[in-house]
């Protein structure tokens, strides 16, 4: 990944959201976009030029634009109507996203769109998060990685954010992932933890 | 056989591409749902080995096209159905309350401060005199401001009108009941006309009052009897002793005609008569029990 200091950045055509331009690249801000603050806590993480990459919960398009920045393609998967204007605007300007709507919790709806990719980065507000990231499974390549980002706070808002954090591990590992990192995305995004995972 | 967007795959391995017209992907992807027991993921490379595509450059190009049309056509049907609009209408309407009064409070300090021996105590000011008093101060930026404040009063009116019209279109049977704009109020508070419907009318009762719900139900305090629907001349007007009767039956009719708006859409009339036979006689206070 690219950083000009500590700053991460990336390459590309800027002018998307409104971000920062540093020497010519996209300032991607750790505040806004959850994968830049795990890669500011995460060294491990990376993204590769000719990976695919399938993004559950695509929203405005904001981090999926800096993911193609960086890899062969996007399958960028949101499923509101408000958000996904925005995303298709984004999609006309950069030729390797393939925006889909469709339900992330049925991936039946886009099965017959994505191939199989290097990552799976899944940001949705859904109770059941990693019940849907197991789901997913099927079009991760072996070896490959999994990111979820969860939003504890939309899994259950009377449990407290470490046991949601703890439950959501369990069920990652009782599925066969193999959990490389977890963190909570501190301080950047509050009650958010990450967990990076191998499919092996 | 594993199904794809393109076409399909056998499992003897023979590939059957569907078409290369864009409009012809478009019509199948709209209702493709693969086997998912055994599933394997495309690879463009088969795409492409098939004779489909060129390449997989010409692969993703002609895929970005169908899920982008794809996704268009999922957003304006969702757009079209009616409530969505009015939602938008009700809630730039509460935000013209909102800012007209922000606007008439300021712009009364203002006119304090020019008119020091001015007091609202004893008068019956309304919002309109208000105004009206300040288009009053020649040579003074305030009568101005004042012009702009009647005239957005204007458009909230009208605003007003066209809410009440589009909900009789969008919800005929919670509009003769209660009357467009709090039928329009009351979807767009819960979300739409297909959340509404799928309410219990004891929830439409008091929507609208949730804080004063939530510190009933954290214990101590009374429950709130009516929320939106209180705006209803038939609640607000009624005997105090029945009031609480009435929202509950207004409810209860409401619940039933939400369901028919949103799986019939259209007014039914004997429905109706009954419901408000039903209302009125709790409203004069002969009622017993909703049955």
């Amino acid at each position: 990944m690219i950083r000009i200091g500590s700053v991460l950045v990336s390459e590309g055509k800027g002018g998307v959201y409104g971000e920062k331009m540093l020497k010519g690249y996209r300032v991607w801000d750790p505040y806004r976009s959850k994968f830049a603050a795990l890669a500011r806590i995460y060294d491990g993480i990376d993204l590769e030029s000719g990976w695919d990459v399938l993004y559950l919960g695509a929203a405005n398009g904001t981090t999926v634009s800096h993911f193609a920045d960086y890899v062969r393609t996007v399958y960028a998967v949101e499923f509101a109507p408000r958000p996904m204007q925005d995303l298709i605007e984004v999609s006309d300007r950069r030729k390797n996203i393939v925006p889909i709507m469709a339900d992330a919790t049925r991936p039946v709806e886009y099965a017959a769109f994505v191939s199989e990719v290097d990552m799976i980065y899944q940001d949705v507000a859904q109770p059941n998060q990693a019940e849907i990231a197991v789901s997913n499974l099927p079009f991760l390549k072996k070896g490959g990685t999994l990111v979820l980002m969860l939003k504890t706070r939309s899994v259950d808002v009377c449990e407290t954010p470490e046991s949601v954090f703890e439950d959501s591990k369990t069920i990652i590992e009782s599925s066969g992932l193999e959990i490389e990192f977890s963190c909570w995305l501190k301080p950047y995004h509050k009650d958010h933890a990450c967990i990076v995972c191998r499919h092996v | 056989m594993q199904r794809y967007w393109f076409g399909d795959i056998t499992d003897g391995g023979e590939c059957i591409p569907f078409s290369r017209e864009t409009n012809e992907l478009i019509e199948r992807c709209r209702s493709l749902e693969p086997e998912m027991d055994n599933f394997v993921p495309v690879e463009p490379e088969t795409a492409v080995e098939c004779g489909v595509f060129s390449s997989r450059e010409d692969y993703i190009a002609e895929l970005r096209k169908v899920t982008a049309a794809l996704a268009r056509e999922k957003i304006s049907e969702y757009y079209s159905s009616g409530d969505i609009e009015l939602i938008q209408m009700v809630r730039m309407l509460n935000e013209l309350d909102h800012v007209i009064n922000l606007l008439v409070e300021r712009g009364m300090e203002w006119y304090i401060v020019k008119n020091p021996d001015f007091s609202r105590k004893y008068k019956n000011m309304n919002q309109k005199k208000v105004i009206g008093m300040m288009r009053r101060q020649k040579r003074s930026g305030l009568s101005s401001i004042a012009a702009e404040i009647d005239a957005l009063s204007d458009k909230r009116t009208r605003l007003m009108k066209e809410i009440s019209g589009k909900a009789v279109e969008v919800a005929p049977n919670c509009s003769e009941i209660v009357g467009g704009l709090v039928a329009a109020r009351l979807i767009s508070s819960v979300g739409g006309l297909r959340e509404l419907a799928f309410l219990p009318a004891s929830a439409i009762q008091v929507t609208g009052a949730e804080s004063a719900l939530f510190t009933h139900l954290k214990g101590g305090t009374p429950s709130p009897k009516h929320g939106i629907i209180f705006q209803h001349r038939r609640v607000h007007n009624a005997d105090k002793a029945v009031r609480g009767k009435v929202a509950r039956v207004v409810a209860g009719k409401l619940g039933i005609a939400a369901r028919i708006d949103y799986f019939r859409g259209e007014a039914d009339v004997e429905f109706l008569k009954k419901a408000q036979e039903r209302i009125d006689a709790v409203f004069g206070g002969a009622g017993g029990d909703v049955e």
